[in-house]
């Protein structure tokens, strides 16, 4: 009876304070993020955007808000963001998604936030 | 003559070698804030009724680093588990309780993040003010029902160890 696993081993989210861009579509932001993936228990992220209350923002990823990263992968990652929102975006954040029932389950679940200023 | 432009020739090549073998190196050290998994977790069981990560129950208390790259740009938020991520089915209460402590610093001024924590529910946050490497421990303890014994299974849990730019 008993549990858990991991391994040492880090996930990185850069840039610490990225900027809101105009995107090529109309009246929509983004901003540019890299995800660095470290972690051979981990093969999926979260992407999550939020206001400074932690109120979550509608916002969109390119390959969906759940992002595939190999183990030792460098992936950089757009977030779409409306621009009636860009004012209240805050916090662009990744957390780490383990499978359910997966063997050797992620005991440790890291969640890097940024911050837009 | 011959000689003169032996060694003229001898020269440009030595310098060409020497030119070619000039390798730039360059590098981007960015603010930014890394987790790692530096030890696993194992619950241990005590008595019947008991998981705890604590080694003298049995157990192994996992331990998570952040590496901080630049000083005074991210606080820490660590939180110990408070439902099992799976477990075989419970039919009475489960009472969790944990702690999140700094283990270890790699620069002793950081001993100051484990007297400026602040903690409420089940999570605890540092201020990471200082530049460099910091280890926390966490523990977790689950206690079921009145003093009911676990059913047989696997149990899991999850600790959330996250990093808020400021």
């Amino acid at each position: 009876m008993v549990l858990l696993s991991g391994y040492a081993s880090a996930h990185e989210w850069t840039p610490t304070y990225p900027k809101l861009e105009y995107s090529f579509l109309n009246n929509i932001m983004v901003t540019k993020m890299n995800l660095y993936n470290n972690r051979k228990d981990v093969e999926y992220y979260e992407v999550s955007v939020y206001d400074k209350d932690w109120i979550p923002i509608k916002f969109s990823v390119g390959e969906g808000k759940i992002v595939h990263v190999s183990y030792l992968e460098r992936k950089s990652v757009d977030v779409y963001i409306r621009k009636k929102d860009e004012r209240r975006v805050v916090y662009v954040c990744s957390q780490s998604k383990s499978r359910v029932g997966e063997k050797g389950v992620t005991f440790l679940s890291s969640r890097i936030c940024s911050k837009i200023k | 003559m011959f000689k003169q432009a032996l060694i003229a020739s001898t020269m440009f090549l030595t310098f060409n070698a020497l030119a070619q073998s000039e390798v730039p190196i360059t590098g981007n050290v960015a603010s930014k804030c890394v987790i790692t998994t530096d030890t696993p977790g194992v619950y241990g069981q005590p008595t019947t009724n008991v998981l705890s990560t604590n080694p003298q129950d049995g157990g192994v208390t996992p331990i998570v680093r952040y590496d901080i790259i630049e000083a005074d740009a991210y606080k820490a938020q660590i939180s110990y588990p408070n439902a099992f991520t799976s477990s075989p089915v419970l039919n009475d209460v489960v009472n969790w309780a944990g702690a999140v402590e700094v283990s270890e610093v790699s620069n002793s001024e950081m001993a100051a993040f484990e007297t400026n924590k602040i903690e409420w529910d089940n999570v605890t946050e540092f201020d990471l003010t200082l530049a460099g490497s910091v280890w926390f421990k966490i523990d977790s303890i689950a206690d079921y029902g009145y003093e009911k014994s676990f059913p047989g299974g696997i149990y899991r849990a999850s600790v959330l160890a996250e990093c808020i730019a400021k």
